[in-house]
Protein backbone atom coordinates (compact mmCIF):
# COMPACT_ATOMS: atom_id res chain seq x y z
CA UNK A 1 0.00 0.00 0.00
CA UNK A 2 2.37 2.36 0.52
CA UNK A 3 4.44 1.83 -2.31
CA UNK A 4 1.71 2.09 -4.54
CA UNK A 5 1.16 5.47 -3.17
CA UNK A 6 4.70 6.38 -3.61
CA UNK A 7 4.63 5.21 -6.66
CA UNK A 8 1.48 7.41 -7.50
CA UNK A 9 2.80 10.65 -5.92
CA UNK A 10 6.05 10.10 -8.43
CA UNK A 11 4.04 10.15 -11.62
CA UNK A 12 1.90 12.36 -11.03
CA UNK A 13 2.06 15.41 -13.27
CA UNK A 14 0.34 18.72 -12.81
CA UNK A 15 -1.96 20.34 -15.26
CA UNK A 16 -0.66 23.03 -16.84
CA UNK A 17 -2.14 26.55 -17.04
CA UNK A 18 -1.49 28.45 -19.89
CA UNK A 19 -2.44 31.77 -18.41
CA UNK A 20 0.34 30.90 -15.08
CA UNK A 21 2.55 29.83 -18.33
CA UNK A 22 2.34 33.26 -20.39
CA UNK A 23 3.65 34.94 -16.89
CA UNK A 24 6.86 32.29 -16.94
CA UNK A 25 7.97 33.01 -19.84
CA UNK A 26 10.62 35.54 -19.40
CA UNK A 27 13.61 33.24 -19.45
CA UNK A 28 12.07 32.25 -22.73
CA UNK A 29 10.99 35.00 -24.63
CA UNK A 30 14.56 36.68 -25.68
CA UNK A 31 15.21 33.80 -27.94
CA UNK A 32 12.21 32.08 -28.79
CA UNK A 33 9.44 35.48 -28.97
CA UNK A 34 11.56 36.26 -31.62
CA UNK A 35 11.04 35.35 -34.84
CA UNK A 36 14.13 33.79 -36.55
CA UNK A 37 16.06 34.70 -33.44
CA UNK A 38 19.58 32.33 -33.55
CA UNK A 39 21.77 31.21 -31.23
CA UNK A 40 25.40 31.61 -31.72
CA UNK A 41 27.05 29.08 -29.72
CA UNK A 42 27.88 26.10 -30.07
CA UNK A 43 27.41 27.00 -33.11
CA UNK A 44 24.52 29.27 -35.10
CA UNK A 45 21.23 27.91 -36.06
CA UNK A 46 17.94 29.02 -35.32
CA UNK A 47 15.68 28.84 -31.94
CA UNK A 48 13.38 26.63 -32.47
CA UNK A 49 9.71 27.81 -32.72
CA UNK A 50 7.28 26.79 -30.08
CA UNK A 51 3.83 27.69 -30.55
CA UNK A 52 1.11 25.23 -31.57
CA UNK A 53 3.96 22.13 -30.50
CA UNK A 54 2.60 19.47 -28.73
CA UNK A 55 2.58 20.06 -25.01
CA UNK A 56 3.62 17.01 -23.89
CA UNK A 57 6.79 17.20 -26.55
CA UNK A 58 7.69 20.56 -24.56
CA UNK A 59 7.18 19.30 -21.18
CA UNK A 60 9.42 16.05 -22.35
CA UNK A 61 11.92 18.46 -23.60
CA UNK A 62 12.25 20.72 -20.60
CA UNK A 63 12.56 17.53 -18.65
CA UNK A 64 15.51 16.09 -20.24
CA UNK A 65 16.96 19.42 -20.38
CA UNK A 66 16.42 19.69 -16.19
CA UNK A 67 17.75 15.86 -16.52
CA UNK A 68 20.70 16.47 -18.00
CA UNK A 69 19.96 14.27 -20.84
CA UNK A 70 20.24 17.36 -23.48
CA UNK A 71 22.77 19.20 -24.05
CA UNK A 72 22.74 22.82 -25.27
CA UNK A 73 23.55 24.86 -22.80
CA UNK A 74 21.59 28.23 -22.01
CA UNK A 75 18.58 25.82 -21.77
CA UNK A 76 19.51 23.36 -19.02
CA UNK A 77 20.41 25.90 -17.14
CA UNK A 78 17.08 27.68 -17.53
CA UNK A 79 15.33 24.27 -17.31
CA UNK A 80 17.12 24.05 -13.92
CA UNK A 81 15.35 26.89 -12.14
CA UNK A 82 11.94 25.71 -13.35
CA UNK A 83 9.76 23.19 -11.25
CA UNK A 84 7.73 20.59 -12.82
CA UNK A 85 4.49 23.18 -12.53
CA UNK A 86 6.65 25.76 -14.19
CA UNK A 87 6.85 23.07 -16.98
CA UNK A 88 3.60 21.94 -17.04
CA UNK A 89 2.51 25.91 -17.48
CA UNK A 90 4.90 26.96 -20.06
CA UNK A 91 4.18 23.79 -22.48
CA UNK A 92 -0.14 24.67 -21.88
CA UNK A 93 1.07 28.35 -22.63
CA UNK A 94 2.97 27.53 -25.73
CA UNK A 95 1.37 24.66 -27.13
CA UNK A 96 -2.02 26.66 -27.07
CA UNK A 97 0.28 29.75 -28.96
CA UNK A 98 -1.73 33.34 -28.77
CA UNK A 99 -1.27 35.91 -31.59
CA UNK A 100 -1.28 33.15 -34.50
CA UNK A 101 -3.63 29.82 -33.33
CA UNK A 102 -6.56 31.19 -35.57
CA UNK A 103 -4.18 31.53 -38.69
CA UNK A 104 -3.51 27.23 -38.42
CA UNK B 1 24.72 22.89 -71.72
CA UNK B 2 28.07 24.63 -71.38
CA UNK B 3 26.34 27.44 -68.59
CA UNK B 4 25.10 23.82 -66.38
CA UNK B 5 28.81 22.84 -66.76
CA UNK B 6 30.57 26.59 -66.02
CA UNK B 7 27.92 26.68 -62.68
CA UNK B 8 28.30 23.09 -61.57
CA UNK B 9 32.07 24.02 -61.50
CA UNK B 10 31.30 27.26 -60.10
CA UNK B 11 29.28 25.26 -57.14
CA UNK B 12 31.91 22.79 -56.77
CA UNK B 13 34.83 24.99 -55.90
CA UNK B 14 32.31 27.21 -53.42
CA UNK B 15 31.80 24.03 -51.75
CA UNK B 16 35.59 23.20 -51.72
CA UNK B 17 35.95 26.34 -50.39
CA UNK B 18 33.55 26.08 -46.84
CA UNK B 19 34.19 24.22 -44.29
CA UNK B 20 31.29 21.93 -44.66
CA UNK B 21 29.75 21.18 -48.40
CA UNK B 22 26.06 23.08 -49.35
CA UNK B 23 24.11 20.66 -50.51
CA UNK B 24 21.11 21.98 -52.33
CA UNK B 25 17.66 20.14 -51.35
CA UNK B 26 16.44 17.53 -53.38
CA UNK B 27 12.08 17.82 -52.18
CA UNK B 28 11.33 14.61 -54.36
CA UNK B 29 13.74 12.82 -52.28
CA UNK B 30 13.05 14.01 -49.04
CA UNK B 31 9.17 13.19 -49.51
CA UNK B 32 10.19 9.95 -50.59
CA UNK B 33 12.55 9.08 -47.24
CA UNK B 34 9.45 10.52 -45.59
CA UNK B 35 7.11 8.17 -46.70
CA UNK B 36 9.69 5.38 -45.63
CA UNK B 37 10.82 6.86 -42.22
CA UNK B 38 9.33 9.75 -40.66
CA UNK B 39 5.59 10.05 -41.96
CA UNK B 40 4.25 6.80 -39.30
CA UNK B 41 4.94 9.18 -36.40
CA UNK B 42 5.22 12.79 -37.69
CA UNK B 43 2.94 12.74 -40.33
CA UNK B 44 3.03 13.12 -44.69
CA UNK B 45 3.41 17.47 -43.53
CA UNK B 46 5.54 16.97 -40.06
CA UNK B 47 1.65 18.51 -38.57
CA UNK B 48 1.52 15.39 -36.19
CA UNK B 49 -1.95 14.92 -34.84
CA UNK B 50 -0.40 12.80 -32.26
CA UNK B 51 1.07 14.55 -28.95
CA UNK B 52 2.99 12.15 -28.22
CA UNK B 53 5.70 12.97 -31.80
CA UNK B 54 6.66 16.85 -32.46
CA UNK B 55 5.29 19.32 -34.87
CA UNK B 56 7.82 19.63 -37.55
CA UNK B 57 5.78 21.67 -40.16
CA UNK B 58 7.19 24.76 -40.77
CA UNK B 59 9.82 24.37 -38.38
CA UNK B 60 13.10 26.19 -38.90
CA UNK B 61 15.51 23.73 -41.48
CA UNK B 62 19.04 24.63 -39.64
CA UNK B 63 17.22 23.44 -36.42
CA UNK B 64 15.45 20.66 -37.91
CA UNK B 65 19.45 19.53 -39.36
CA UNK B 66 20.77 20.03 -36.17
CA UNK B 67 18.32 18.06 -34.48
CA UNK B 68 19.01 14.80 -36.55
CA UNK B 69 22.33 15.58 -36.72
CA UNK B 70 22.49 15.19 -33.16
CA UNK B 71 20.25 11.63 -32.98
CA UNK B 72 22.86 10.53 -35.97
CA UNK B 73 25.58 11.42 -33.53
CA UNK B 74 23.77 10.20 -30.50
CA UNK B 75 24.42 13.69 -28.61
CA UNK B 76 20.53 13.61 -28.33
CA UNK B 77 19.19 10.26 -27.32
CA UNK B 78 15.99 9.03 -28.33
CA UNK B 79 15.63 5.35 -28.66
CA UNK B 80 13.46 5.41 -31.93
CA UNK B 81 15.02 8.95 -33.73
CA UNK B 82 18.48 7.54 -32.74
CA UNK B 83 17.68 4.19 -34.68
CA UNK B 84 16.35 6.28 -37.87
CA UNK B 85 18.74 8.90 -37.89
CA UNK B 86 21.96 6.44 -37.89
CA UNK B 87 20.45 5.87 -41.19
CA UNK B 88 20.43 9.17 -42.89
CA UNK B 89 22.81 10.62 -45.29
CA UNK B 90 23.74 14.26 -44.63
CA UNK B 91 22.28 14.88 -48.08
CA UNK B 92 18.97 13.23 -46.35
CA UNK B 93 19.17 15.05 -43.77
CA UNK B 94 19.21 18.55 -45.81
CA UNK B 95 16.86 17.22 -47.80
CA UNK B 96 14.41 16.47 -45.01
CA UNK B 97 15.35 19.79 -42.78
CA UNK B 98 14.30 21.79 -46.08
CA UNK B 99 10.82 19.55 -46.72
CA UNK B 100 9.34 20.06 -42.88
CA UNK B 101 10.50 23.69 -43.19
CA UNK B 102 8.27 24.26 -46.17
CA UNK B 103 5.16 22.23 -44.97
CA UNK B 104 1.93 24.30 -43.95
CA UNK B 105 2.48 25.53 -40.58
CA UNK B 106 1.12 25.44 -37.79
CA UNK B 107 4.37 26.21 -35.80
CA UNK B 108 4.71 29.84 -35.06
CA UNK B 109 7.00 31.94 -32.94
CA UNK B 110 4.68 33.09 -29.39
CA UNK B 111 5.86 36.07 -27.86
Amino acid sequence: MAVATTCAAQTATPTGDAARGKDKTRLCEGCHGIDGWRVAYPEIYSVPKLGGQHAAYIEKALHEYKDGERSFPTMRAIAATLSDQDIADLAAYYSHGSTKTSAK
Amino acid sequence: MMNTTRISILLAAVSALACTPVLAADMAAAQAKVKEVCQACHGLDGNSQSPDYPRLGGQHADYLARALHEYKSGARKNAIMNGFAATLSDQDIDNLAAYFAAQPQVLHTNP
